[in-house]
């Protein structure tokens, strides 16, 4: 089913297309059965691509299938270990990015490369080399600007611009060396609606006037859909869809993204987890202590009523997000990358503070933003980056398992080394971290450690709520499985569980019930039995849901 | 994404820790190179600009001034003091993460104040010299949490404020000197100089022994225990334990309940007060002017406090010894410059000296900075 894509775009007509004069407009790049591996494993597998002047075409796919290595592929980030890119028909190889800019083409990066204290036309020039015409980069960037209606003021100082113009900035960045192929890596990500519109209105006029090709990669099923000609899914390092987006529709391409088939499963429990038919089959854990209906029924041990949280630049971060989490119970908030899951860890991390709304723990509401109160309510939080706020680096082993309650280990104010070093060799032997010893300093811990530390301490804390935010991002197939078991074993004694992940293997395999969060807020939520990968697809690409 | 491109790392065995003897011999290698390039430097320099003697001679005036001569080790006790204590409260404010570079204005901030209370309040001399050192300690620390302040509720970062505060701590003093409803002594007492307080009464200055012909105040006691006092709170206690968090990582501090608008201010007080009662110490202990305030009363005294915390790596302890060879190298090479060498050069001699010093520590910071870092980007 990988290469299936070559043969379907070469006679295909395409009704949307806005160049629809042209039926066979020659490709100006080809992507033949690229494949690329990271170690194990394979980030592509032998994919092909064929993007067309006077056309957009959209990646779509979820965190980890491989777009982005795809496309760093193109130019020339990442080096692949097999397949060809041919240029105008010819092979040719992408060593790096000024190479690919010299094949005209060019990336408009998710995350900006700008200079905040420079104005516009001073990050244009950037780089370049050579006596330094300014007037000159300065008439071009208002011609690029004016041209594709970006309304982009040259001497605007970019730190004055909002995360909209400073794309176009990047964008006009692209456009200076007139590209033929323009790459957007997940570009409305920070955008707002109205800005993203306008965004794509410049690449229709880009693709319309100028002839050029459009790759657009995004997660987005909605704007795939109405922006694209053409549509490739890839879905674990493979394209398992391909075909122009005319005539699409959403749960078709959602299916595709998320789809789980035999063969997938199979693979997964060879890597040593768990099978989601098995847990749900095997008797769980939650039932010696009721049925999952009884613990649903019960009174939430954490409730989040009405979260609003707006980022500095007046985006919303979080957007009336409410959700319960029941002692007992492993909720998975599903969803993609940047859609608030990293503000809503912050919030109950208590290094948040809401605009509006209520953290309640057993019924007792919880002041956000105030120093330890999530701690202190009974909120035990697995950080999404440890390193940030999961522990200190430079301290031991030792200190870092009594760093949020250092009472435990002293008596009138004064810590007892010899009290902490056998509480803290004793967590060791029990979570089995692998450390020469408590003095050990932290960083030369190795990740997985460094986590069953952070786990460690949070556990010792009896707390009612453990949240765990992307708890197996980075670690290898063993320290999967561990902290895992960790979480069944820690909702088993009636802890209510939050597992926050992009990772959607990860949530079906833990959750008893899966919500997922879009745009800052909850927009769908179903029971483990029922299941509907197609609607999860649709909800974490945000289909169907209206925008306010 | 960021899943499959990255490599799976295996969770190896963690990195050994390494052993301490080869670390120690290693920091020694490093400052017997550094020290010896410098000394080398300014030998050369020496040779070349003085005419007054060889470099040889001019390495053994600055030995003799420091401490062979008689009377030179009390001496230089004496200008250790302030300079530890200065150093003490550095390491309390760095410890938390905070860089405050305006310990000389808080110390002349100090030294007005308690010359103030000093020269005003009556009572038991005693208890009059407690009370004074209390209020120059007092005024250091409020106007070090003038910065904190700025810092924690404005963001203002403290480096430049603690800074430019202390030019402003500089010319408010010299204003004080200059009027006599504040510092200035009454005519009578001034002789022909326009900015001098009065002199402490003989009862409020700080009592001096003698050893062996050496002859200092007993605040280099006082110092002593202080040190000894920071290391145990900072290395033993609940509360230094959070203050070392916070300089660490202050969200993970944050997420723990450390409250760092608490801790940051009170950091910076006590890091203030210390500058401040250096100051006091300065003016009552006996080895800076006659007992009285003068304009540059500080003598960059504060800077060379600041300099030593760092050499000693911000450890209490080690910082004792560092303030004794900083007042050393200042009472040697005063010496020299009575020995006829022209004062520029003895300066640049001591700015080289106190560079080389300077130098392990940065290395060490950089390397163990660089080794936290690798480890964070090969385990993600």
């Amino acid at each position: 089913m990988t290469s299936a894509s070559d043969d379907r775009f070469v006679n295909g007509q395409f009704v949307n297309g806005m160049m629809g004069g042209e039926r066979s407009s020659p490709p100006i790049v080809e992507l033949i059965d690229i494949t690329k591996r990271f170690g194990q494993i394979v980030a592509c597998d032998r994919v092909s691509l064929t993007l067309h002047s006077g056309r957009i075409h959209g990646i779509l796919g979820e965190n980890g299938a491989g777009k982005s290595t795809l496309m760093k592929a193109l130019i020339g980030l990442v080096l692949p270990d097999a397949g060809q890119i041919r240029l105008h028909g010819k092979a040719v190889q992408i060593t790096d990015p000024i190479d690919a800019s010299t094949h005209g083409i060019a990336m408009v990066h998710q995350h900006f490369s700008l200079v905040e204290a420079l104005t516009v036309w001073e990050n244009v020039a950037l780089g370049d080399v050579g006596r330094l015409d300014h007037r000159h980069v300065r008439e071009r960037v208002g011609e690029i600007s004016e041209h594709y209606g970006l309304h982009i003021n040259p001497d605007d100082r970019i730190a004055d611009l909002s995360a909209g113009m400073r794309q176009r900035v990047e964008i006009i960045k692209c456009l200076r060396r007139d590209p033929q192929v323009l790459v957007f890596d997940e570009p409305t990500s920070v955008l707002s609606p109205s800005e993203s519109e306008f965004l794509f209105a410049a690449l229709r006029r880009v693709v319309q006037e100028d002839g050029k090709a459009v790759a657009l990669v995004s997660h987005k099923l909605p704007e795939i859909l109405s922006v694209t000609d053409e549509v490739t899914v890839m879905r674990d390092g493979r394209v398992v869809r391909a075909g122009k987006t005319a005539g699409t529709v959403a749960s078709e391409l959602a299916r595709a993204m998320v789809g789980r088939d035999v063969v997938l499963r199979r693979e997964h429990a060879a890597f040593g987890l768990v099978d989601p038919n098995d847990i749900a089959e095997a008797p769980k854990p939650t039932d010696a202590h009721g049925t999952t209906a009884a613990s649903e029924a019960a009174a939430p041990v954490l409730r989040l009523v009405d979260l609003h949280l707006r980022g500095r630049e007046g985006r919303a971060l979080l957007a009336g997000l409410s959700l319960d989490v029941a002692g007992g119970e492993i909720v998975g908030v599903a969803g993609v990358e940047d859609n608030g899951q990293r503000t809503l860890g912050d919030v109950l991390s208590s290094l948040a503070e809401l605009d509006s709304g209520r953290v309640e723990v057993n019924g007792v509401e919880v002041a956000t933003g105030r120093a330890g109160a999530m701690g202190a309510a009974g909120i035990g939080v697995i950080p999404e980056d440890r390193h940030d706020s999961g522990c200190v680096l430079d301290f031991t082993v030792a200190e870092n398992l009594f760093i949020a309650d250092p009472d435990r280990v002293s008596r009138r104010g004064f810590m007892s080394v010899a009290s902490m070093r056998q509480k803290a060799a004793e967590l060791i032997r029990q979570f089995s971290i692998h450390c020469t010893g408590p003095d050990a300093p932290m960083w030369s811990l190795s990740g997985g450690n460094q986590q069953r530390v952070v786990m460690a301490r949070e556990l010792s804390h009896s707390p009612k709520v453990l949240v765990a935010a992307q708890p197996t991002h980075g670690l290898d197939v063993g320290a999967i499985e561990y902290m895992s078991d960790q979480l069944r074993i820690a909702a088993a004694a009636g802890v209510g569980v939050l597992l926050i992940s992009t990772e959607l293997e990860e949530i079906l395999d833990l959750s008893d019930r899966i919500v997922v969060i879009f745009d800052g807020r909850i927009v769908g939520e179903m029971a483990k039995a029922d299941v509907d990968v197609a609607r999860l697809g649709l909800l974490m690409g945000g289909a169907g849901v209206a925008r306010v | 994404m960021s899943n499959l491109v990255e490599t799976p790392h295996s969770d190896a065995e963690p990195l050994g820790e390494r052993s301490k003897m080869a670390s120690v011999s290693e920091v020694v290698t490093l400052y017997a190179i550094c020290l010896f390039v410098a000394l080398a430097l300014a030998a050369v320099l020496v040779e070349f600009a003085s005419d007054k003697g060889s470099w040889t001679t001019v390495y053994t005036v600055i030995l003799d001034g420091a401490v062979r001569k008689p009377g030179r080790w009390g001496l230089t006790l004496g200008i250790a003091a302030p300079i530890l204590l200065v150093g003490l409260g550095t390491i309390v404010s760095g410890r938390a993460g905070l860089v405050n570079i305006g310990q000389e204005g808080q110390l002349v901030i100090g030294a007005g104040v308690a010359t103030y209370v000093g020269t005003r309040i009556g009572g038991p001399g005693p208890l009059a010299l407690v009370v004074m050192l209390a209020c120059g300690v007092v005024g250091g620390a409020l106007w070090a949490g003038i910065a904190g302040a700025l810092r924690f509720w404005r963001s203002v970062p403290e480096v430049l404020t603690t800074l430019l505060m202390g030019a402003i701590a500089a010319n408010l003093v010299g204003w004080g000197l200059r009027n006599r409803f504040l510092l200035l002594a009454p005519p009578e007492g001034r002789a022909n100089r326009n900015q001098v307080s009065e002199s402490l009464a003989t009862d409020r200055r700080i009592p001096r022994v003698e050893i062996f012909g050496n002859e200092f105040p007993l605040s280099i006691v006082l110092g002593i225990a202080l040190a000894i006092i920071v290391w145990l709170v900072l290395g033993r206690t609940v509360v230094g334990f959070r203050l070392r968090m916070l300089g660490r990582n202050v969200r993970t501090a944050h997420r723990s309940g450390v409250n760092e608008k608490r801790y940051g201010i009170g950091a910076m007080l006590v890091s203030g007060g210390f500058a401040g009662l250096a100051g006091g110490v300065m003016l009552a202990g006996g080895d800076f002017g006659d007992y009285q305030l003068v304009a540059n009363f500080g003598a960059g005294i504060g800077f060379a406090g600041l300099l030593a915390a760092l050499v000693a790596r911000q450890r209490a302890l080690l910082l004792v010894f560092i303030a004794f060879l900083f007042a050393g190298l200042r009472t040697g090479s005063g010496f020299l410059r009575a020995t006829g060498v022209s004062a520029r050069i003895a300066d640049v001699v001591q700015g080289t000296l106190v560079l080389a010093m300077l130098l392990p520590p940065a290395i060490l910071y950089m390397r163990a900075r660089r080794r936290v870092i690798a480890a964070t980007s090969a385990r993600t």
